[in-house]
Protein backbone atom coordinates (compact mmCIF):
# COMPACT_ATOMS: atom_id res chain seq x y z
CA UNK A 1 0.00 0.00 0.00
CA UNK A 2 3.00 2.30 0.87
CA UNK A 3 4.77 1.30 -2.42
CA UNK A 4 1.94 2.38 -4.60
CA UNK A 5 1.40 5.68 -2.54
CA UNK A 6 4.45 6.74 -2.87
CA UNK A 7 4.79 5.77 -6.47
CA UNK A 8 2.08 8.34 -7.08
CA UNK A 9 3.71 11.09 -5.65
CA UNK A 10 6.41 12.15 -7.01
CA UNK A 11 7.48 14.68 -4.89
CA UNK A 12 7.05 12.24 -1.26
CA UNK A 13 8.76 9.71 -3.91
CA UNK A 14 11.58 12.14 -3.81
CA UNK A 15 11.68 13.02 -0.30
CA UNK A 16 11.17 9.23 0.88
CA UNK A 17 14.33 8.75 -1.49
CA UNK A 18 16.66 11.46 -0.35
CA UNK A 19 15.66 9.94 3.65
CA UNK A 20 16.81 6.68 2.38
CA UNK A 21 20.21 7.62 1.16
CA UNK A 22 20.57 9.27 4.10
CA UNK A 23 20.06 6.55 6.06
CA UNK A 24 22.29 3.91 4.20
CA UNK A 25 25.12 6.68 4.25
CA UNK A 26 24.63 6.49 8.11
CA UNK A 27 24.61 2.81 7.68
CA UNK A 28 27.63 2.73 5.61
CA UNK A 29 29.96 5.11 7.37
CA UNK A 30 29.11 3.93 11.07
CA UNK A 31 28.18 -0.03 11.06
CA UNK A 32 29.50 -1.82 7.96
CA UNK A 33 30.81 -0.45 4.71
CA UNK A 34 31.54 -2.94 1.40
CA UNK A 35 34.82 -1.19 -1.05
CA UNK A 36 37.79 -1.97 -3.12
CA UNK A 37 41.23 -1.77 -2.05
CA UNK A 38 44.13 -1.21 -4.02
CA UNK A 39 47.85 -0.95 -3.29
CA UNK A 40 51.10 -3.18 -2.61
CA UNK A 41 51.38 -2.54 0.79
CA UNK A 42 49.59 -5.51 2.60
CA UNK A 43 50.96 -8.17 0.20
CA UNK A 44 50.10 -11.03 0.23
CA UNK A 45 47.28 -10.63 2.46
CA UNK A 46 45.54 -8.48 -0.02
CA UNK A 47 46.13 -8.18 -4.02
CA UNK A 48 47.80 -5.15 -5.54
CA UNK A 49 44.53 -4.98 -7.29
CA UNK A 50 40.41 -5.90 -7.35
CA UNK A 51 39.74 -6.87 -3.73
CA UNK A 52 37.07 -6.04 -2.53
CA UNK A 53 36.97 -5.68 1.52
CA UNK A 54 34.23 -5.39 4.18
CA UNK A 55 34.89 -3.60 7.41
CA UNK A 56 33.18 -3.15 10.68
CA UNK A 57 33.02 0.60 11.21
CA UNK A 58 31.74 0.38 14.64
CA UNK A 59 35.09 -0.23 15.55
CA UNK A 60 35.87 3.11 14.37
CA UNK A 61 38.54 5.17 17.24
CA UNK A 62 38.59 1.50 18.70
CA UNK A 63 35.45 3.07 20.73
CA UNK A 64 34.59 -0.71 21.93
CA UNK A 65 38.02 -1.40 23.00
CA UNK A 66 37.58 -4.56 21.04
CA UNK A 67 40.82 -4.13 18.30
CA UNK A 68 43.35 -6.43 19.30
CA UNK A 69 47.30 -6.23 18.19
CA UNK A 70 46.76 -8.35 14.76
CA UNK A 71 43.84 -7.28 13.74
CA UNK A 72 43.34 -5.09 10.24
CA UNK A 73 42.21 -1.92 10.76
CA UNK A 74 40.99 1.08 8.18
CA UNK A 75 42.30 4.56 9.10
CA UNK A 76 42.86 8.19 7.13
CA UNK A 77 46.25 8.76 6.22
CA UNK A 78 47.27 11.54 8.18
CA UNK A 79 49.91 13.06 5.97
CA UNK A 80 47.35 12.75 3.15
CA UNK A 81 44.53 15.21 2.49
CA UNK A 82 41.76 12.54 1.99
CA UNK A 83 43.95 9.06 1.23
CA UNK A 84 42.17 6.18 3.41
CA UNK A 85 44.15 2.99 4.04
CA UNK A 86 44.33 -0.70 5.61
CA UNK A 87 47.21 -1.73 7.70
CA UNK A 88 47.93 -4.09 10.58
CA UNK A 89 47.66 -3.16 14.05
CA UNK A 90 50.72 -4.37 15.68
CA UNK A 91 50.60 -1.40 19.03
CA UNK A 92 47.77 -0.04 21.01
CA UNK A 93 48.12 2.66 23.88
CA UNK A 94 51.33 1.49 26.18
CA UNK A 95 53.16 -1.31 24.02
CA UNK A 96 56.44 -1.33 23.34
CA UNK A 97 57.22 -1.60 19.37
CA UNK A 98 59.60 -1.24 17.39
CA UNK A 99 60.69 2.23 14.77
CA UNK A 100 62.74 -0.46 12.34
CA UNK A 101 62.41 -3.39 10.21
CA UNK A 102 63.38 -6.52 10.09
CA UNK A 103 66.51 -7.26 8.94
CA UNK A 104 67.62 -3.92 8.34
CA UNK A 105 70.23 -1.06 10.42
CA UNK A 106 67.64 0.20 12.72
CA UNK A 107 65.46 -2.76 13.86
CA UNK A 108 66.79 -2.83 17.44
CA UNK A 109 65.47 0.86 18.12
CA UNK A 110 62.12 1.50 20.30
CA UNK A 111 59.43 4.35 19.88
CA UNK A 112 61.29 7.50 21.58
CA UNK A 113 59.38 8.23 24.83
CA UNK A 114 57.49 11.51 24.30
CA UNK A 115 55.60 13.64 26.79
CA UNK A 116 52.76 11.47 26.70
CA UNK A 117 54.32 8.69 27.74
CA UNK A 118 57.12 10.16 29.89
CA UNK A 119 59.48 8.27 31.37
CA UNK A 120 58.66 5.28 29.41
CA UNK A 121 59.15 4.54 25.38
CA UNK A 122 55.43 3.07 24.64
CA UNK A 123 52.80 4.00 22.05
CA UNK A 124 51.55 7.05 23.53
CA UNK A 125 47.80 7.49 25.15
CA UNK A 126 45.14 7.48 22.15
CA UNK A 127 47.27 6.48 19.51
CA UNK A 128 48.22 3.00 17.31
CA UNK A 129 51.07 1.73 16.05
CA UNK A 130 49.97 0.04 12.21
CA UNK A 131 52.46 -1.52 10.13
CA UNK A 132 51.74 -3.14 6.64
CA UNK A 133 52.29 -6.62 5.69
CA UNK A 134 54.56 -6.14 2.69
CA UNK A 135 57.29 -4.36 4.89
CA UNK A 136 59.19 -3.00 2.21
CA UNK A 137 56.41 -1.43 0.18
CA UNK A 138 54.68 -0.10 3.27
CA UNK A 139 54.80 3.74 4.53
CA UNK A 140 52.88 3.02 7.87
CA UNK A 141 54.08 4.10 11.69
CA UNK A 142 57.45 3.68 10.51
CA UNK A 143 57.19 6.93 8.40
CA UNK A 144 54.60 9.14 9.75
CA UNK A 145 54.51 7.87 13.79
CA UNK A 146 52.45 6.55 16.11
CA UNK A 147 48.45 7.11 14.03
CA UNK A 148 45.87 8.96 16.68
CA UNK A 149 42.67 6.38 17.48
CA UNK A 150 40.67 8.81 16.44
CA UNK A 151 42.10 8.36 12.39
CA UNK A 152 41.07 4.58 12.82
CA UNK A 153 37.71 4.14 11.09
CA UNK A 154 36.78 0.50 11.35
CA UNK A 155 38.00 -3.13 11.56
CA UNK A 156 38.46 -5.05 8.25
CA UNK A 157 36.85 -8.28 8.99
CA UNK A 158 36.57 -10.31 5.62
CA UNK A 159 37.35 -10.60 1.60
CA UNK A 160 33.95 -10.15 -0.73
CA UNK A 161 35.75 -10.23 -4.10
CA UNK A 162 37.17 -12.43 -5.92
CA UNK A 163 34.85 -14.75 -4.81
CA UNK A 164 37.07 -18.12 -4.66
CA UNK A 165 39.11 -15.67 -2.16
CA UNK A 166 36.77 -14.75 -0.51
CA UNK A 167 36.28 -15.14 3.25
CA UNK A 168 36.97 -13.81 6.87
CA UNK A 169 39.81 -12.92 8.08
CA UNK A 170 41.36 -13.76 11.10
CA UNK A 171 43.41 -12.76 13.65
CA UNK A 172 46.33 -14.85 13.29
CA UNK A 173 47.72 -14.18 16.80
CA UNK A 174 47.06 -16.65 19.32
CA UNK A 175 47.93 -17.16 23.02
CA UNK A 176 50.55 -20.30 23.59
CA UNK A 177 49.24 -22.91 25.53
CA UNK A 178 51.09 -23.54 28.68
CA UNK A 179 50.30 -27.13 29.61
CA UNK A 180 53.06 -27.32 32.23
CA UNK B 1 4.93 14.14 4.00
CA UNK B 2 4.85 11.16 2.35
CA UNK B 3 3.06 9.46 4.71
CA UNK B 4 0.15 12.18 5.67
CA UNK B 5 -2.16 11.07 3.71
CA UNK B 6 -1.61 7.12 4.68
CA UNK B 7 -2.05 8.41 8.06
CA UNK B 8 -5.65 10.44 7.26
CA UNK B 9 -6.96 7.01 5.99
CA UNK B 10 -5.62 5.00 9.39
CA UNK B 11 -7.03 7.55 11.24
CA UNK B 12 -10.43 6.64 10.30
CA UNK B 13 -10.01 3.28 10.72
CA UNK B 14 -8.26 2.85 13.84
CA UNK B 15 -8.16 5.72 16.27
CA UNK B 16 -5.85 8.09 17.62
CA UNK B 17 -3.21 6.08 19.06
CA UNK B 18 -2.07 4.71 15.54
CA UNK B 19 -2.17 8.03 14.08
CA UNK B 20 -0.09 9.44 16.97
CA UNK B 21 2.31 6.09 16.38
CA UNK B 22 2.18 6.89 12.20
CA UNK B 23 3.15 10.64 13.14
CA UNK B 24 5.89 10.02 15.41
CA UNK B 25 7.33 7.07 12.55
CA UNK B 26 6.87 9.94 10.43
CA UNK B 27 9.18 12.33 12.25
CA UNK B 28 11.51 9.59 13.25
CA UNK B 29 12.18 8.80 9.20
CA UNK B 30 13.91 12.63 9.39
CA UNK B 31 16.54 11.55 12.09
CA UNK B 32 19.16 10.43 9.65
CA UNK B 33 18.60 13.27 7.37
CA UNK B 34 19.67 15.32 10.02
CA UNK B 35 22.48 13.21 11.30
CA UNK B 36 24.37 13.94 8.00
CA UNK B 37 23.21 17.43 8.44
CA UNK B 38 24.96 17.86 12.03
CA UNK B 39 28.21 15.17 10.65
CA UNK B 40 28.51 16.93 7.29
CA UNK B 41 27.07 20.58 7.60
CA UNK B 42 26.61 22.29 10.74
CA UNK B 43 25.73 21.62 14.33
CA UNK B 44 24.85 23.77 17.34
CA UNK B 45 27.46 22.62 20.37
CA UNK B 46 27.96 23.63 23.78
CA UNK B 47 31.62 24.41 24.45
CA UNK B 48 33.08 22.59 27.75
CA UNK B 49 35.62 23.90 30.06
CA UNK B 50 38.27 26.71 30.62
CA UNK B 51 40.50 26.26 27.80
CA UNK B 52 39.29 28.81 25.63
CA UNK B 53 38.65 31.61 27.92
CA UNK B 54 38.06 34.31 27.86
CA UNK B 55 36.80 33.99 24.39
CA UNK B 56 34.03 31.48 25.10
CA UNK B 57 33.20 30.41 28.63
CA UNK B 58 33.91 34.07 29.77
CA UNK B 59 31.35 34.02 32.99
CA UNK B 60 32.99 30.22 33.99
CA UNK B 61 33.38 32.00 37.18
CA UNK B 62 29.84 33.18 38.09
CA UNK B 63 27.26 30.70 36.23
CA UNK B 64 27.31 26.97 35.32
CA UNK B 65 25.77 27.77 31.86
CA UNK B 66 28.35 26.69 29.12
CA UNK B 67 28.51 29.22 25.56
CA UNK B 68 26.34 27.80 23.17
CA UNK B 69 28.38 27.99 19.59
CA UNK B 70 27.50 27.08 15.50
CA UNK B 71 30.00 24.35 14.55
CA UNK B 72 30.56 24.83 10.15
CA UNK B 73 31.38 21.46 9.32
CA UNK B 74 31.99 21.64 5.86
CA UNK B 75 35.72 21.26 4.58
CA UNK B 76 37.03 21.32 7.57
CA UNK B 77 40.73 21.02 6.31
CA UNK B 78 40.53 24.22 3.76
CA UNK B 79 40.30 27.70 4.15
CA UNK B 80 42.16 27.50 7.65
CA UNK B 81 44.41 30.69 9.18
CA UNK B 82 46.01 31.30 11.64
CA UNK B 83 43.53 32.33 14.77
CA UNK B 84 40.81 30.03 13.46
CA UNK B 85 38.85 28.57 16.02
CA UNK B 86 38.55 24.87 15.07
CA UNK B 87 37.16 21.98 16.39
CA UNK B 88 39.31 18.46 16.46
CA UNK B 89 38.74 15.00 17.88
CA UNK B 90 41.35 14.78 20.51
CA UNK B 91 44.95 12.89 19.71
CA UNK B 92 45.23 11.34 23.52
CA UNK B 93 41.36 10.97 23.65
CA UNK B 94 39.85 9.40 20.57
CA UNK B 95 35.73 10.03 21.56
CA UNK B 96 36.34 13.50 23.05
CA UNK B 97 36.01 16.94 20.40
CA UNK B 98 38.12 19.75 21.28
CA UNK B 99 37.28 23.54 20.72
CA UNK B 100 41.24 25.15 20.21
CA UNK B 101 42.84 28.08 18.00
CA UNK B 102 44.85 27.33 15.53
CA UNK B 103 48.22 28.78 16.11
CA UNK B 104 50.33 27.32 13.56
CA UNK B 105 50.26 26.06 9.74
CA UNK B 106 52.14 23.71 8.10
CA UNK B 107 55.62 25.06 7.22
CA UNK B 108 55.49 27.52 10.24
CA UNK B 109 57.96 27.48 12.90
CA UNK B 110 56.27 27.78 16.40
CA UNK B 111 57.98 28.87 19.48
CA UNK B 112 56.42 26.06 21.84
CA UNK B 113 55.03 26.65 25.65
CA UNK B 114 55.91 24.12 28.50
CA UNK B 115 55.42 21.26 29.15
CA UNK B 116 56.63 20.99 25.23
CA UNK B 117 59.89 19.56 25.68
CA UNK B 118 61.72 20.99 21.84
CA UNK B 119 61.49 24.76 22.16
CA UNK B 120 60.94 25.69 18.10
CA UNK B 121 59.30 22.98 16.04
CA UNK B 122 58.46 23.40 12.04
CA UNK B 123 55.61 21.87 11.56
CA UNK B 124 55.15 19.39 9.27
CA UNK B 125 53.52 18.98 5.96
CA UNK B 126 49.49 17.97 6.30
CA UNK B 127 49.52 19.32 10.22
CA UNK B 128 48.75 22.60 12.38
CA UNK B 129 49.63 23.83 15.61
CA UNK B 130 46.53 24.46 17.89
CA UNK B 131 46.45 25.62 21.29
CA UNK B 132 44.15 26.92 23.83
CA UNK B 133 43.33 30.57 24.97
CA UNK B 134 43.24 30.19 28.23
CA UNK B 135 45.96 30.27 31.03
CA UNK B 136 49.12 28.38 31.38
CA UNK B 137 48.16 24.60 32.32
CA UNK B 138 44.37 24.93 31.79
CA UNK B 139 44.62 23.82 27.87
CA UNK B 140 45.60 19.94 26.53
CA UNK B 141 46.82 21.24 23.13
CA UNK B 142 49.97 20.73 21.01
CA UNK B 143 52.44 22.07 22.96
CA UNK B 144 51.27 18.53 25.05
CA UNK B 145 50.61 16.29 21.84
CA UNK B 146 52.53 18.30 19.28
CA UNK B 147 51.23 18.84 15.76
CA UNK B 148 47.91 17.47 15.25
CA UNK B 149 47.40 16.21 11.60
CA UNK B 150 44.59 18.19 9.80
CA UNK B 151 42.71 14.86 9.30
CA UNK B 152 41.44 15.08 12.47
CA UNK B 153 39.62 18.55 12.28
CA UNK B 154 36.21 18.36 12.16
CA UNK B 155 34.94 21.95 11.84
CA UNK B 156 35.40 25.97 12.46
CA UNK B 157 33.71 27.71 15.71
CA UNK B 158 32.04 30.49 13.42
CA UNK B 159 28.96 31.80 15.14
CA UNK B 160 28.26 32.08 18.84
CA UNK B 161 24.61 31.60 19.48
CA UNK B 162 24.60 31.89 23.48
CA UNK B 163 25.13 34.19 25.80
CA UNK B 164 23.06 36.43 23.39
CA UNK B 165 25.19 39.45 24.26
CA UNK B 166 27.94 37.90 22.23
CA UNK B 167 25.06 36.51 19.62
CA UNK B 168 26.53 36.36 16.17
CA UNK B 169 30.06 35.59 13.71
CA UNK B 170 32.94 35.68 15.87
CA UNK B 171 36.02 37.73 15.52
CA UNK B 172 38.91 35.19 15.20
CA UNK B 173 40.99 37.75 13.62
CA UNK B 174 41.79 39.60 16.70
CA UNK B 175 44.34 37.46 17.96
CA UNK B 176 48.40 37.29 18.11
CA UNK B 177 50.75 34.95 18.52
CA UNK B 178 54.16 35.20 17.08
CA UNK B 179 55.81 32.87 14.98
CA UNK B 180 59.21 32.59 14.53
CA UNK B 181 60.35 33.76 11.41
Amino acid sequence: MAVSHLLTHPFRFTISTFKLLCALHLFQTHVFEVGPAQGPSMLPTFSIDGDWIAADKTHARNRRGALRVGDLVMYRIPVSPDAMGIKRLVGLPGDYVSIGTPGQGGQEYMIQSSILTEPKSQVPDGHCWIVGDNLPASRDSRAFGPVPLALVTGKVVARCLPFRDAGWFENGLQPVKNDS
Amino acid sequence: MALSSLWRRAAGQAGIAKAVAMNLVGFATWIPVLALFNIYVAEVTFVDGASMYPFMNSDKDSTLRQDVVLNWKRAPQHDLERGMIVTLRSPVHPEVVAVKRIVALEGDVIRTRPPYPVSTVLVPSGHVWVEGDGPPGSSLDSNMYGPVSKRLLTGKITHVIYPFHKFGPIDWRDHRRALVE
